[in-house]
């Protein structure tokens, strides 16, 4: 899979891993602190800026695995960066950005468009929750609350990163730096 | 000891242990285990505790609201002992997370990753690029907002509109980002990387003694807590 | 003789009838190029922004076609033997490359890590790197700087950094992309003696960007104009200063520990330059100015104008329009005339070319009425025409009345424009000075790291070196 990418997008990836890395962990502490007062279902319409990087990095490279590995590489910058949610932190990564991964793999890595990213969004919401349910012990909870808890998600899967993640491609497509990626080729919006 | 030991198998361990506890509703196990790691970190690791304390408040806020969500909000077959096992759970999962922050480097772990773990050099090396690049982005950051301050850019009050607004410091970050990316990614090709894995290494992460007494300190605490859950 | 000698040996680049465009593009960005160079020759390679100078030396390395998917037609061969036979890395190890941008060519922490990394790829074995390290930190006058952080060090730092990782390789051939860009004056003349020294120790040969040959004193055995520079147009007329009107008043203005308090005033209309060593606190002093640092003082009027190196980070709104009418002045379509930018007023800020981003944020700054604006490096990387280009337009807007601060490190630019020169040399502001003051005034030049510009005199005493 890594023989078809070119370094410059890999490094790329990384690049946007920081710069999001640091937004995952500005959020995450905004998450804390709503959660010790309403409970983990604060976290819940939040979750879609954990998987936005996914969105962004697929949109531009457009290649088998630019969703699961910057997204990976994200969690593997708020690692080094310290923080206390460490380690298990590159699986939550690894899950949400398979998550994201899956839809555009449904779609043979041909079609890019808001449907498709508010799918993908919604797929790492997905992945993601299951894997919360286990590890953080859902199965404790009543079903009513977790399904709620789970709607919240998905929607926000969706919308902050389906629709944000858009529209911040967007916004950086109109800027011109990104000549030389699958996204301003000829064929991109065929 | 913890210091020394192989950041792959601290990971591994860690990862393992965390797993583990996942499948234990129980306040003794993870209490047991919170407890054990804290001690492994008094005895056996260097780490400043202010810092500790530092970063663990937030989580233990989060284990509060842990315990009244699943108070109020639990499934027919949950108690106390559930609520307090979910919260102490939060504890855990903190505590072994901070030990590893903690007793390992950022670049060991990576170049570790790639010796051990056999991860891809291009993609180990792609990410010692971002993190050297994040002083310069930090920097960056804060250029960009002191010149649209400057040019009179209001951070509004209403939070939705202060994440919205976070876009004008957002595109041109990215767009920097994406010409940084391009640069470096050349200049390590200029340099004869090709991303082939057989390297020589210069730094050599190794696995040694401390690997083996650290992982089975690791192992010993997790069916200790285990047990601990059995009998009490 | 040099040149004689050089006459027989083999060439180490040949270039026949190449041409090259980017996939998306309809047009080459050049054509029919022809270009030899023998075992040994020094060369410049000069002309206008954008020509593709860079795009040339992505090719003779080649990074270039593969990594931007590129066409290429004619044949490049290297060592006499064509380009697309070396495996990928092959041809890295016999020719080196310095690239233009010294904060973004690295990609470990410090210096030592950043040599290992290079050895490493070079399949030097492990046992043999520590001494390789010692042995070019030592030929490259770094060994102190074996354990620094790249990311801490000056422009200037990071670019010997940058030749050292070059050298490490023990190349046939070194490319350098505008590697004294950043320098200032006095360093930028070690960077080049240092070179020759480099030079003359193997059978080195050097191929060079630059836009100002006259840097590099006698270095290249020749230059090869890739395209010739555009016509330049006529230089404006600078009016004298008439009104004795104080626009800005600075008082014990200060930023610890980087700048010492500092006391200057400028009259309206005055154009000054500020210069001074690299790392001395220039970029520094204008935030503070600008009110972007905190600092002790005052200074009067409030709202001054501030174009920084990277004019994007100014940029909010989505065209060239809404972002100069973004403050909520008047007068748009004037600015906009006035400045050439009409017929990009509706494209994005970003995506226009570096000449029009400057503008555009000159006219933001002018459209918000900003009195005195200042600029941060406005010269680095320009060819001719857009220095000219440049000049002009500050010189009409200062006859018009606005004052202007620039920093640079481009000495006969600011003998062409400057009314006054403010020097700063490790935090202490002097002056300001009429710039022919300066020129005759080694003290002053030296301790500031000046050069005087070409036809002046220079200095040559002795200072800090290049190993
Ligand atoms: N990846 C790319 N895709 C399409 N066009 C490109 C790409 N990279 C550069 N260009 C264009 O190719 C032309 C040549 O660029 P190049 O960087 O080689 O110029 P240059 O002569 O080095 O200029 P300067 O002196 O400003 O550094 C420019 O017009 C540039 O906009
Ligand atoms: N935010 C900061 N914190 C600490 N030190 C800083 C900061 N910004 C700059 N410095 C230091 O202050 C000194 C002056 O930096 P400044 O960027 O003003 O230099 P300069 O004169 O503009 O140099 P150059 O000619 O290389 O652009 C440098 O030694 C730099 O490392
Ligand atoms: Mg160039
Ligand atoms: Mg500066």
């Amino acid at each position: 899979m890594l023989k078809s990418w070119k370094l410059k997008e890999i490094v790329l990836m990384s690049l946007f891993a920081v710069v999001f890395g640091i937004i995952y962990l500005l959020f995450l502490h905004v998450g804390n602190i709503w959660a010790s007062l309403i409970g983990p279902i604060a976290y819940e319409w939040l979750f879609g800026i954990w998987f936005i990087v996914s969105i962004i990095v697929m949109s531009i490279i457009r290649k088998p695995g630019a969703a699961v590995i910057p997204e990976t590489m994200a969690a593997a910058i708020e690692v080094m960066l310290g923080n206390a949610v460490g380690p298990r932190l590159i699986l939550a990564g690894v899950i949400q950005g398979l998550g994201a991964e899956a839809a555009f793999a449904a779609t043979r890595y041909r079609h890019f468009n808001l449907g498709v990213y508010m799918m993908a969004g919604a797929g790492a919401a997905v992945f993601s929750f299951v894997y919360g349910y286990l590890l953080g012990g859902f199965a404790a909870l009543s079903t009513e609350y977790v399904l709620l808890m789970f709607v919240i998600r998905v929607m926000s899967g969706a919308v902050i990163a389906g629709i944000g993640g858009k529209y911040l491609v967007d916004a950086l497509l109109a800027t011109g730096s990104l000549r030389g990626y699958a996204i301003t080729k000829r064929d991109a919006h065929a | 000891m913890i210091n020394r030991m192989n950041p792959s198998v601290k990971f591994v361990m860690i990862t393992v242990s965390m797993i583990a506890m996942a499948f234990f509703f129980n306040p003794w196990t993870p209490l047991v285990f919170f407890m054990g790691v804290v001690l492994i970190q008094l005895l056996f690791a260097t780490v400043s505790w202010k810092t500790w304390s530092l970063m663990m408040l937030p989580f233990l806020l989060g284990a509060v609201g842990y315990f009244w969500t699943t108070l109020v909000f639990g499934n027919e077959d949950s108690t106390l002992g559930t609520a307090l096992s979910l919260s102490f759970r939060v504890l855990a999962f903190s505590s072994l997370s901070l030990l590893f922050v903690f007793t390992t480097k950022p670049v060991e772990f990576i170049l570790s990753l790639m010796q051990q773990l056999k991860l891809s050099p291009k993609i180990a090396y792609s990410i010692l690029v971002g993190y050297q690049f994040l002083p310069v982005l930090k920097d960056e950051f804060f250029q960009i907002r002191q010149a649209q301050q400057l040019r009179g850019v209001e951070v509004p009050k209403s939070p939705v509109k202060r994440v919205t607004a976070m876009r004008h410091l957002l595109i041109p970050m990215l767009a920097g980002a994406v010409r940084k990316a391009e640069r470096t990614a050349f200049a390590m090709e200029a340099r004869g990387f090709t991303g082939e894995g057989d390297r020589d290494f210069y730094r050599k992460i190794t696995i040694g003694r401390a690997d083996a007494a650290g992982s089975l300190l690791i192992l010993v605490l997790l069916c200790g807590s285990m047990a601990a859950g059995w009998l009490l | 003789m040099r040149l004689q000698s050089v006459m027989h040996m083999r060439n180490v680049i040949s270039l026949q009838d190449v041409s090259f465009r980017f996939p998306d593009d309809e047009m080459p960005v050049f054509e029919h190029v022809n270009f030899d160079v023998r075992a040994g020759e020094r060369v410049v390679i000069t002309g206008p922004s954008g020509c593709g100078k860079s795009s040339l030396l992505y090719l003779l390395n080649r990074l270039y076609p593969e990594n931007c998917d590129g066409i290429v037609s004619g044949t490049v061969e290297l060592f006499e033997q064509p380009a697309s036979m070396y495996v990928p890395g092959e041809i890295n190890r016999r020719i080196a490359t310095v690239f233009q941008d010294p904060d973004s060519q690295f990609c470990m922490q410090t210096v030592e890590e950043e040599l290992a990394f290079t050895l490493e790829n070079m399949k030097v074995p492990a046992a043999e790197i520590n001494a390789r390290i010692q042995k070019v930190l030592k030929e490259t006058g770094l060994e102190s700087f074996r354990e620094s952080v790249i990311q801490t060090l000056s422009g200037g730092q990071k670019q010997r950094v940058a030749t050292a990782c070059a050298w490490v390789l023990e190349p046939e051939i070194l490319l350098l992309d505008e590697p004294l860009t950043h320098l200032d004056p006095v360093t930028a003349q070690d960077f080049v003696k240092w070179l020759k020294h480099l030079h003359e120790k193997g059978n080195l040969t050097v191929i060079a960007i630059d836009h100002q040959v006259d840097m590099w004193g006698d270095f290249f055995d020749r230059e090869w104009q890739m395209v010739s520079g555009k016509h330049l147009e006529p230089a404006l007329i600078r009016e004298p200063l008439r009104s004795g009107e104080v626009a800005i008043d600075a008082k014990e203005l200060a930023v610890e520990p980087i700048v010492s308090p500092a006391a200057f005033t400028l009259k309206k209309g005055e154009i000054a330059v500020l210069a001074g060593p690299n790392g001395s606190g220039k970029s520094t002093l204008i935030k503070a100015l600008c009110g972007l640092k905190s600092t002790g003082g005052s200074v009067s009027p409030e709202r001054i104008g501030y174009v920084p190196q990277s004019p994007e980070f100014l940029f909010i709104t989505k065209s060239v329009r809404e972002e100069l009418s973004f403050g909520g002045g008047s007068g748009i379509d004037e600015v906009l005339k006035r400045l050439y930018l009409d017929e990009v007023s509706e494209s994005n800020p970003f995506a226009v070319s570096h000449g029009q981003k400057r503008r555009t944020a000159i006219g933001a700054m002018l459209c918000d009425g900003r009195p005195v604006i200042t600029m941060d490096e406005p010269t680095a990387g320009q060819d001719a025409a857009a220095l000219r280009e440049l000049e002009n337009l500050i010189i009409a807007r200062a006859n018009e009345g606005v004052t202007f601060l620039i920093a640079t490190h481009d000495m006969t630019f600011a003998d062409r424009i400057a009314d006054s020169l403010l020097l700063l040399c490790a935090g202490e502001l002097s002056g300001p000075y009429l710039p022919q003051t300066v020129w005759k005034n080694h003290e002053l030049l030296e301790r500031h790291h000046l050069l005087a510009p070409s036809g002046g005199e220079s200095c040559d005493q002795p200072h800090e070196s290049f190993g």
